[in-house]
């Protein structure tokens, strides 16, 4: 099953990977590297991601899945009022991204064959070292998060978590993904708990990959 | 470590001071006084060929009220001890003195020398580094990336696990290259050449791309043993392909935080210069190692990223070099 993750980094991207085979309880497998995307940060997920929509759905079309995970920063925090109808958040970044994907997914031509490609969208919280601390940081969590919208913006908690989780502020590449693989490997024993403290960022994901059709 | 540097007259920095960190990206217009500040220290080093014309604003004459000067404030382990360079009418001068007017040992003004002449200041070029090399005993890279073959062939005798380190690394930067290789190309030289992982063919040095040349460079620099103890490096970015800075950046904080990486060596200091917002980028958690750097008419002057106010709130969303190139920093050219 080949599924095209998007992330901020190839760490984040090959911890996904390993949680999301987690969620599906089998394993998966990455698109050609190179045929990986790398963005700029979160505005050019946005606007690469219509791109990348059509790309997997007219050219890569035995990929199955497209995930993407942003971290949050100190965008407002998703919530499940923002799933009601009308109920979208203009600067939430689930929000904006389910969006800018079911536009993106209406304007496509069906193609002979061509499954219908499953999405899975989610946000970390403040960013994707905390989902790697799970219950390890009592205060890092989406709720003290959206009691406290300067988490997301402050760069001591962001590069005190990369402390915890890399050993360092600056991590190398190769640490990087070494560690987020470990910590994604730890985290799939326990998904229920990343999914109680995470339920938004991290729940939207996993209810996302709960529903798709596997063939 | 140097933590601060000061400048009266010295070409185009009339009056402003840089201030560094263990790892310092100054961003800027071209003339805005980034090589500037570099060239400083090799003048402060060795102010003794350089005259006053040669270290001083435009149009200053030596006069007696007039000099040009360099002062460095240093840190740890030197913490307030300033190295003061004068250049003048009656030539130059040179001075270090503690803060507290203590006099300094004679094992620290050593120690001091000893840093400042190592200081080395890289400004990278394919032809040097491709080039085949006469076999020395002590090769040193050299600052134009000179005897780059003779560094790898020592690497390889006399630090083996160092070498294949590199030669990992290097198949991560560059996953169509899987090993360093050596030939002899005369009596008593030595070039390198890449081995390809597919077919494993051996690439001389001088057919390898310049992106390629110049990572290769830089990265063995972060894996030397003995690196020097102040590495200032002209736009490291350069020629390589912007997907490959996030591993420029991993081998610059290699030399600057050694123990981030589990090695057991004193920190290089690092002051690194760039154009390239994808570079910038990368350090949008570290402001404070950004530095910008003014062009004000004939004259420059440096602010380091974290002391502009509410800097967090300014950034928001955007990726830092795309905020830097908007203008909304500083440090970009001004528009006839």
């Amino acid at each position: 099953m080949k599924i095209a993750v998007l992330s901020e980094s190839p760490a984040d991207e090959a911890a996904i990977h390993v949680l999301i085979a987690g969620l599906l309880g089998r394993q998966t497998q990455p698109i050609e590297p190179s045929r990986q995307l790398r963005t700029r940060g979160w505005p050019a997920v946005l606007q690469v991601i219509p791109a990348e929509l059509k790309r997997l759905h007219y050219y890569l079309t035995d990929t199955y899945a497209f995930a993407v995970v942003v971290d949050a920063d100190n965008s407002p925090l998703h919530q499940s009022a923002h799933e009601a109808p009308g109920g979208e958040v203009a600067k939430c970044r689930l929000c904006q991204l389910r969006q800018v994907v079911a536009k993106t997914q209406n304007q496509l031509s069906p193609v002979p064959g061509r499954a219908p490609l499953q999405i899975a969208i989610g946000t970390a919280v403040p960013s994707i070292e905390a989902w790697y601390r799970c219950g390890l940081e009592p205060h890092i969590n989406e709720i003290t998060c959206l009691q406290n919208p300067q988490i997301g913006l402050d760069f001591h908690t962001r590069n005190q978590l990369k402390r915890y989780v890399y050993g360092t502020e600056r991590p190398s590449l190769t640490l990087a993904t070494q560690r987020a693989i470990e910590a994604a490997q730890c985290l799939v024993q326990s998904l229920s708990v990343l999914e109680s403290l995470f339920p938004n960022g991290f729940g939207a994901l996993a209810r996302d990959v709960r529903c798709w059709t596997l063939g | 470590m140097i933590e601060l540097m000061k400048f009266r007259n010295f070409k185009v920095l009339r009056d402003t001071q840089l201030p560094l960190s263990r790892f310092t990206l100054i961003v800027g217009p071209n003339g805005s006084g980034k090589s500037t500040a570099m060239q400083a220290l090799r003048f402060v080093a060795q102010p003794g060929p350089f005259q006053f014309t040669q270290v001083a604003t435009l149009g200053l004459l030596p006069t007696t009220t007039e000099t040009v000067e360099v002062v460095l404030r240093w840190g740890v382990p030197h913490e307030g001890v300033v190295t003061t360079t004068h250049w003048g009418s009656g030539g130059w001068s040179r001075s270090h003195a503690k803060c507290s007017g203590a006099n300094l040992s004679e094992r620290e003004e050593q120690s001091l020398y000893m840093k400042l002449a190592g200081i080395r200041i890289y400004s990278l070029h394919t032809n040097a580094i491709a080039a085949p090399v006469g076999l020395s005993p002590n090769p040193e890279l050299r600052e134009d990336g000179g005897a780059f073959a003779g560094v790898l062939d020592q690497l390889r005798d006399r630090e083996p696990e160092r070498f294949e380190a590199l030669n990992e690394e290097l198949g991560r930067w560059l996953p169509e290259f899987d090993r360093i290789l050596f030939d002899t190309p005369s009596s008593g030289h030595r070039a390198f050449l890449l081995r390809t992982r597919k077919g494993r063919h051996a690439l001389p040095a001088t057919d390898l791309s310049q992106g390629t040349l110049l990572a290769l460079t830089i990265l063995t620099l972060a894996y030397l043993p003995d690196p020097p103890p102040i590495v200032c490096l002209e736009e490291p970015d350069r020629g390589i392909h912007p997907r490959l800075l996030r591993h420029v950046q991993d081998a610059l904080y290699r030399l600057s935080y050694p123990e981030s990486v589990g090695e057991v060596r004193q920190p290089v200091q690092v002051l690194a210069t760039t154009h390239s917002p994808y570079f910038l980028d990368l350090f949008k958690d570290h402001p404070e190692e950004i530095v910008i750097a003014h062009k004000v008419g004939q004259e420059a002057r440096f602010e380091r990223l974290s002391d502009q106010p509410a800097i967090a709130e300014m950034l928001g969303e955007a990726p830092l070099g795309e905020i830097w190139y908007s203008g909304i920093l500083g440090g970009v050219p001004v528009e006839s």
